[in-house]
């Protein structure tokens, strides 16, 4: 006898936390980072879920981070369906890189998605070993016309930042003086121009801040259109304004495509709110050196875009 | 220093760190105890669960297994004179004599104490030293960098077992499996065969739970069941250690504790080594030699510091340069860069804090250790006799799981098995597995930093040559491979004389 009311009131209770879920309207997306979890992303997108119970008692957000790059979401794309509570992030290295050098790699393409968000952006600097003393694009287009050795530090073989130095020094006419020197990370990447294994680096500007503190470089130029506006590199110039190609890093919160648009908008709507926050902007902008850069449609797909142009005019210097 | 030791302290004594401090020094005494059960095979086990903390209280569990199975070992050398880890074997030759006078308590107690301070000297040595290390680190290139790596790869002869040869095809073994993935100076994928999830490279967290967990347990299957039982020794002596005794271990214990140090910072070297090497030195030094394998207490305090005073000084290399001192530290390097921190100057500048939180945790795990030793070796000794028909399914659970939950895909679960294949094989083949690991930990690092410094030099190998840090490298290399190849030669002597005595 007392086994049987054990195990019924077992039962019970089972079924009673079975069922208070069921009362709730609150629903949680996970969103799924296919980086390391201890990188940039993954942080902001920890935060973001942090945040999103302050901000809707509809949605809550949960951070998940599965490194993989493309393979992460390959899988992603695999196990979801359009409407499945579950968001992905991607960024040009995936939809504008890869998709050109290794599209065999991508079991996806941009039209499985639906954009939600970007959750920050970030820009990246050229810094120059500080024995050059090399400090703005004059500077440094007279460097290149003297016909001086040009060797870059770049984080991975194939990625942005390997692109954005081959457009740069591409479009100056020295494309072919160029030896880009991959490092396995940004820090390693920043770091060999202190030592002088290189004579540049491309870098995030977070990851380049400590041997600039140091005076190990100067900071040449901002891949970006104007120049930097705040922090500890605020007055750098931008690149665009003399007409050099760039893109920024950024960083888009997908769902699956077909997902619907209230779905859609209702995660907009609170990401919005999110980023919007000044304590969120203030720690992306302190403690990485990233911006809130909220987009539409239209201006994720031109970043899509300016990257595949980039990419395409000037995938000879990178892949050789 | 002392700017990083405040908050240091603040992040390090939490709730959350003593409680996975307390279960991995639990668990760890528990697996070494074990006869069979190795400190590295718990380390692997248990890794997947630390990718899901952050690095502070995922060190501190993973460092609480590694010490806690210095002087786990030690209960089942004592208790039935079975070393449940190998550097616990010099142990096992005083500490069962001992126990069979009827002082099973003392022996465990001496045991305890040693590996206590042998310890915390280690750690202390570790705060100090760490630095000043990196420091000279942050100078180095990627020429220089790369005679570092070589410097690593002389860790194979220190773990190539019976043959060196055969330690050097599986170090290639490893090399080869680590060039799986993006070829990372030109982006394109290599070793790969069309298999997407590969282009990523294997995880090693996967690979090992093959290589070291699922291949024990196809070993296990083959054993009759009879010959996996085992019995512990009750423990009925009042555990008392006179102030004569206290006064003849104090010396060995500070001796053995320098020597387990020094020895620990030298990559390829490890516990076992650093015991055999202070026992003997114990025993040379000692008023009453004819005691050593009889049951003597410097014997017993001279193996047990040793081993545990290698813990921290492993790290010394690991952390400053990212090169492993043994096995176990190979796998800690994996739950240290899954949060962001890469071994160099950075640890101990822009990580500061959280490197020291590590660093001064690691007297804590010592502390912790003294505590679960002093209340709880009568459960660890229950722990011993433990049928291997309950153990075993319970690790095959904990494997697969493991597996599957690093990157939470079905595709790792079978790379662990097909690994597992592989080690059973070369186990057949008397291969040893250790170096697979080292290959596959130091591969990428060595090929990278070849190839980039040739990059940098338009191919000029004189840049090997360049600095005065590759000169000290090279000479490095050789030295740590002579010694290696004598100390090996030394211990062999060693353990067949004192295996004569006993």
């Amino acid at each position: 006898m007392k086994k049987r009311v054990l195990s019924l009131s077992l039962a019970f209770v089972l079924l009673a936390s079975l069922l208070a879920g069921c009362g709730s309207k609150s629903a949680t997306w996970k969103v799924t980072c296919p980086w390391a979890p201890s990188g940039v992303a993954a942080m902001v997108s920890q935060k973001a879920a942090a945040k999103s119970t302050e901000y809707s008692q509809d949605i809550t957000l949960v951070a998940e981070a599965v490194k993989g790059d493309a393979a992460t979401v390959n899988t992603w794309i695999m196990g979801t369906e359009a409407n499945d509570t579950e968001l992905v992030f991607a960024g040009e290295g995936l939809l504008s890189i890869t998709s050109i050098l290794d599209p065999a790699k991508l079991q996806f393409t941009y039209e499985d998605f639906v954009f939600v968000e970007n959750l920050y952006s970030s820009v990246f600097v050229l810094s120059a070993d500080a024995k050059l003393d090399i400090k703005s694009v004059a500077d440094l287009k007279a460097y290149v016309e003297d016909g001086n050795e040009i060797s870059v530090a770049v984080n991975g073989a194939m990625g942005s930042e390997a692109f954005l130095a081959a457009a740069l020094f591409g479009s100056m006419g020295a494309g072919e003086k160029l030896k880009l020197t991959p490092y396995q990370s940004a820090a390693e990447a920043a770091q060999a121009v202190a030592k002088g294994e290189t004579n540049f680096a491309v870098s995030h500007q977070s990851q380049i801040l400590e041997t600039y503190q140091q005076g190990g470089v100067t900071i040449v130029c901002a891949f970006d259109q104007d120049d930097i506006t705040a922090g500890p590199f605020e007055g750098v110039e931008g690149v665009g304004k003399h007409g050099y190609p760039f893109f920024r890093n950024r960083c888009f919160i997908m769902a699956r495509a077909g997902t619907d648009a209230d779905k859609v908008s209702a995660l907009k709507e609170l990401y919005g709110k999110i980023l919007a926050d000044k304590e969120v902007a203030e720690w992306l902008q302190e403690t990485m050196l990233l911006e809130v850069d909220t987009m539409s449609v239209e201006d994720v797909e031109d970043h899509i875009e300016n990257v595949k142009n980039i990419v395409n005019e000037y995938k000879d210097i990178v892949a050789g | 220093m002392l700017e990083f030791i405040g908050p240091a302290s603040g992040l390090l004594f939490t709730l959350e760190n003593i409680f996975w401090i307390n279960i991995g020094v639990f668990i760890g005494s528990v697996f070494a105890a074990i006869p069979g059960l190795t400190v590295i095979l718990c380390v692997i086990l248990f890794l997947p669960l630390t990718y899901q903390m952050t690095a502070i209280p995922g060190m501190m569990f993973l460092l609480g297994i590694y010490c806690a199975g210095g002087y786990g070992g030690s209960v089942s050398a004592i208790l039935i004179n079975t070393p449940g880890t190998p550097h616990a074997a010099a142990t096992m030759l005083d500490g069962h004599p001992l126990s069979k006078q009827g002082r099973t308590k003392a022996a465990l107690k001496i045991a305890l104490y040693a590996s206590t301070f042998g310890g915390i000297f280690s750690a202390l040595m570790l705060l100090f030293l760490g630095p000043q290390v990196a420091r000279v680190a942050a100078q180095l290139g990627t020429a220089e960098y790369f005679m570092v790596c070589l410097f690593g790869l002389t860790i194979i002869a220190g773990v190539s077992g019976k043959s060196m040869i055969k330690g050097i095809i599986s170090a290639c073994i490893g090399l080869l499996l680590s060039c799986i993935g993006t070829d990372p100076m030109t982006g394109y994928d290599r070793l790969t065969f069309g298999v997407g999830r590969l282009y990523m490279g294997l995880d090693l967290a996967v690979c090992l739970i093959g290589l070291f967990a699922l291949v024990e347990i196809l070993a296990k299957a083959e054993l009759k069941p009879d010959a996996l039982r085992l019995d512990a020794k009750k423990m009925e002596d009042n555990g008392v250690i006179t102030k004569e005794e206290y006064k003849r271990i104090a010396r060995p214990v500070l001796l053995s504790s320098i020597i387990g140090s020094l020895v620990g910072i030298i990559p390829g070297t490890g516990a076992s080594e650093a015991s055999w090497f202070s026992y003997n030195t114990a025993k040379n030094m000692s008023k009453h030699p004819e005691e050593f394998g009889h049951g003597s207490v410097e014997g017993i305090a001279a193996a047990e510091a040793a081993n545990n005073a290698v813990t921290g000084a492993t790290l010394i290399p690991l952390l400053t340069l990212g090169i492993p001192g043994d096995g176990t530290v190979a796998i800690m390097l994996s739950a240290l860069m899954i949060n962001g921190l890469n071994p160099g100057l950075s640890l101990f500048t822009t990580d500061g804090d959280i490197m020291y939180a590590i660093m001064l945790g690691l007297i804590l795990v010592n502390l912790f250790m003294l505590l679960q030793g002093k209340f709880l070796t009568r459960l660890f000794a229950k722990v011993v006799s433990i049928p291997q028909e309950i153990l075993t399914p319970v690790i095959v659970i904990f494997c697969f799981a493991g597996a599957y939950s690093v990157n939470k895909n079905y595709f790792d679960v079978a790379v662990a098995l097909v690994f597992a294949i592989i080690a059973w094989v070369l186990r057949k083949l008397d291969m040893p597995a250790v170096p697979i690991l080292l290959g596959m930990v130091l591969g990428n690092m060595t090929e990278t930093n070849f190839r980039r410094a040739l990059h940098i030099s338009d191919g000029n190998p004189s840049i090997f040559f360049s600095s005065i840090y590759c000169i000290i490298f090279l000479v490095l290399i050789v030295v740590a491979v002579g010694t290696i190849v004598r100390g090996k030669l030394n211990e062999r002597k060693a353990a067949q004389a004192a295996g004569k005595e006993h």
